[in-house]
């Protein structure tokens, strides 16, 4: 029994993409209720109380996108009162709440996915479209941090060398900017081994395949099954207007009809589907340690 | 039956007027191990990258090069890149991805291979290397013995016929160097694969080899076993004083029969030829100088608040004008030691004085200015022009007045020196600054015999104008040489100091090659040139035991 994360990235990443996709295409206020609910429960789920700083910015954030809309744009019927001359209405204080909401809930979503996918499954994405472009990835995921580990080397080489020769500013970036000029000389130089090794291995002698580390097993496709099925009730609902929310001139929404509750529901659900994997995988944990 | 035939081979680089390599034949039979040995220079790399095709630098070509009976020319790609397997010398530079699992895919993805065939192969290729445990983790997080087994492994996954590995150890400490030769050699046995090696230490190589082949200026001057070709060069001690320390006694002392190149071989030389009625050699006390270069006292370091501490209470004092020497496994902190002498990691208990001065009371980098100076262990960083001569202008050094000549590299590129080279270059632009201590952190790493020897000597002229030296090595014949003092550092402090010679006899495994042969039948003998005195200052036995 695996939980979410352990799930094939592809299934992963395609939660992730109609989750954030729905968010971001409806303007449905439950919608997006649902959607920065899930998204900070889900958030809390993973990590406990710990990123404080994360929630502190995205709550911010949010304060600030929910005031500028009303402050910024004077749309709509209702003035609620007038600053500076100007009406600060019902309607777009409602709808700068509810794109702040979708907003801060696709970036919850996002944290998440970044925690998730860490660099092996996102290569394993890629290969799947394309074997080179996932080298080429690769190589930069490696390449990026050897050359700030060079560099810190230098420095410390020149230093120690009596290169710098006084405490200054203007001595300090003279040096630095030598040392970025020698990083560049020692990447095409290095370039140059890893390109001999590249090709001693057979790199560019037909079609590559690529190595997969993550399978595709029952779970995977019935978690992709149930993910895709609930996805298209969704977007049938945002699709055919079942969930359509008018904002201005004044606040015009009729009661959802059949398909848009099946709709919010599906979405709903969609959301809770690896929250629901988590338990279940939790209890059967507690359940398999208290048999033994 | 042959794997690879090299008849008449001779190549020429472009614009050169000598050819690298001339005229060179020899063949290696299927599960050999053959090592190819000679002086940095002597065109071994050049050799072994005309066997690789895909490596095969641009010139002018003569001559065949045969794999398996067919011309090297003629293999399909895909054969050529799998049958014959390439390691580099540098671990680091010839890793291509991020991860350690995807790095001994690589070769396979590229030749095509099924998915589930790569992930059976390097499940077999990781559990016979003990890979296992690192499987997962960053390349960048391995040590360069790791690496370099890495790439070694990664090689194997293609099953390749040959293994042709340019000097693999160069860059390894010597436990990380012996742990990869005894693979290779453990390869050689078990899956009977090919292997042609080039090398400079050859004290663990040359007792394992089936062949040993000798270049010299471009020619093979030698091919076949190792203690006949040691019998066949006892005249060219420029070629032998790379050899096993067992070999080079044999050959000093002219003795006859077929060479000793092992310790235990060595021992048996020394014991049947030899009388011991002098046991030891008159020894020079040697006294230091009053006045400290150095000094630690109860210093401790860690790199983060929630790490171990890696130095550990370190105290020691070096003296002024004399070669002090650090050894020590791998990991023990000896480095770490060095970067805080020369100020660069700032330990958060203890006390560092530099000539009775304490290092934060050199303000404003004075401590950088005819006082102190560090020569990193990988030159390579000291290096920011595009040529040798911009590189002194820079730094304001005076050829004139270093104790070694570099006057005929002024033009190249630095990158393109030779390991020998680019330490002699990278000491002239220390030396620059005029320091009266000196910091080398591993001066011999990667360096072939003849270019240590050049650095000893060097060493002591530095010393004769009064320099104080610490070096930090894990090389320790080289110790036994050129140091006045040694000392074993273990667990981030130092364990024991002395001179030398009882330094040496004192320990049984981080000792000498000729420490270890001669342990209890003579005394305090720690060099081959101790050995040679002793040996023939008691004279042959007259009739050898039986």
């Amino acid at each position: 029994m695996r939980s979410f994360s352990e799930y094939n990235p592809i299934v992963i990443a395609v939660w992730f993409l109609s989750v954030t996709g729905i968010a971001m295409f409806c303007n449905y206020p439950l919608l997006m209720v649902i959607s920065l609910v899930g998204a900070v429960a889900f958030f809390v789920m993973r990590n406990g109380l710990s990123h404080g700083k994360t929630h502190i910015f995205f709550w911010v954030l949010f304060l600030i996108l929910a005031l500028a809309n009303p402050l910024v744009s004077h749309n709509g019927k209702t003035v609620l009162f007038v600053m500076n001359h100007n009406p600060v209405t019902l309607e777009a204080t409602l709808y700068g709440l509810n794109s702040a909401a979708m907003i801060i809930g696709v970036l919850y979503w996002l944290r998440s996915f970044t925690q998730i996918m860490t660099s092996e499954k996102l290569l394993y994405i890629t290969g799947a479209l394309s074997p080179k472009l996932s080298l080429v990835l690769s190589m930069a995921l490696r390449f990026v941090p050897l050359f700030g580990r060079q560099s810190a080397k230098i420095n410390a080489a020149q230093t120690a060398m009596g290169l710098y020769r006084d405490d200054n500013i203007i001595d300090d970036i003279k040096g630095k900017s030598r040392v970025f000029s020698v990083m560049v000389t020692w990447a095409l130089e290095n370039g140059i081994i890893t390109a001999d090794s590249m090709e001693a291995r057979g790199f560019g002698t037909g079609r590559r395949t690529q190595m997969r580390r993550f399978r595709f097993a029952a779970a995977d496709i019935a978690f992709l099954l149930t993910e895709l099925g609930l996805l298209g009730i969704t977007c049938a609902a945002v699709g055919t207007k079942s969930l359509s929310f008018v904002f201005y001139p004044s606040i015009t929404a009729k009661a959802p009809d059949m398909l848009g509750v099946l709709g919010l529901i599906s979405y709903g659900l969609m959301i809770l589907m690896p929250m629901i994997l988590e338990l279940v995988v939790n209890l059967k944990w507690k359940y398999l340690r208290s048999a033994v | 039956m042959e794997i690879l035939a090299v008849s008449g081979l001779t190549f020429t680089y472009p614009q050169c007027a000598e050819p690298a390599v001339s005229n060179i034949s020899f063949s290696i039979e299927r599960g050999e191990f053959a090592v190819l040995c000679g002086a940095t220079g002597s065109g071994k790399s050049t050799l072994l990258r005309m066997l690789k095709r895909e490596l095969t630098p641009l010139g002018e070509k003569n001559g065949s090069v045969s794999f398996g009976g067919v011309e090297l020319s003629q293999l399909p790609d895909r054969r050529s890149a799998s049958a014959i397997g390439f390691v580099m010398q540098k671990p680091e530079q010839q890793v291509v991805t991020d991860k350690v699992w995807h790095e001994l895919a690589f070769g396979l993805e590229n030749l095509g291979t099924s998915p589930d065939e790569i992930s059976r192969r390097i499940a077999e290729m990781a559990s016979y290397f003990g890979i296992g445990d690192w499987y997962d983790r960053d390349v960048a997080e391995l040590s360069g013995g790791q690496k370099q087994l890495l790439n070694l492994a990664s090689i194997l996954v293609m099953q390749p016929e040959l293994l042709i590995l340019d000097e693999p150890t160069a860059q390894l400490d010597p436990i990380a160097a012996a742990d990869f030769i005894s693979t290779l050699r453990r390869l050689c046995s078990d899956l009977s694969i090919t292997i042609i090696m080039a090398e400079h230490r050859l004290e663990d190589v040359v007792p394992l080899c089936d062949k040993l082949l000798v270049m010299d200026k471009g020619q093979l001057i030698a091919n076949s076993k190792p203690s006949e070709v040691i019998s066949e060069l006892k005249e060219r001690p420029d070629i032998l004083c790379g050899m096993p320390a067992a070999a080079r006694l044999y050959a000093e002392l002219s003795g006859s029969g077929s060479s000793p190149l092992t310790v235990r071989e060595g021992r048996d030389f020394i014991e049947k030829g030899y009388n011991n009625t002098t046991r030891g050699l008159p020894q020079a006390l040697y006294e230091h100088s009053d006045s400290a270069a150095m000094e630690f006292s109860d210093v401790f370091f860690r790199y983060s608040r929630e790490g171990k501490d890696i130095l550990d209470g370190l105290s020691f004092t070096v003296y002024e004008k004399e070669i002090f020497c650090i050894l020590g496994g791998n990991g023990s902190g000896k480095t770490t030691a060095l970067s805080a002498a020369a100020g660069l990691l700032k330990p958060y208990s203890g006390r560092i004085k530099v000539f009775g001065k304490r290092l934060k009371d050199y303000k404003n980098r004075s401590l950088y200015r005819e006082c102190l100076a560090m020569l990193p262990q990988d030159v390579q960083t000291v290096f920011l022009k595009s040529t040798v001569h911009q590189e002194l202008d820079e730094c304001h050094a005076d050829i004139t007045e270093l104790p070694y000549d570099i006057s005929h590299l002024m033009d190249k590129h630095p990158y393109d020196l030779s390991g020998g080279e680019q330490q002699l270059t990278a000491l002239a632009k220390v030396l620059a600054s005029k320091p009266k201590l000196l910091l080398l952190d591993e001066p011999t790493k990667g360096l072939d015999a003849g270019a240590k020897l050049n650095i000893i000597g060097v060493l002591r002229k530095l010393k004769e104008k009064g320099v104080t030296v610490v070096i930090v090595t894990h090389d320790v014949e080289f110790a036994a040489v050129c140091a006045d003092r040694c000392a074993m550092f273990f667990g981030g402090r130092i364990v024991s100091t002395g001179e030398p010679n009882e330094f040496f006899s004192r320990n049984s495994f981080y000792t000498t090659a000729v420490s270890r042969m001669t342990r209890g039948y003579y005394d305090n003998a720690v060099t081959i040139d101790d050995a040679v005195k002793l040996c023939s200052l008691n004279g042959r036995k007259e009739k050898p035991c039986s």
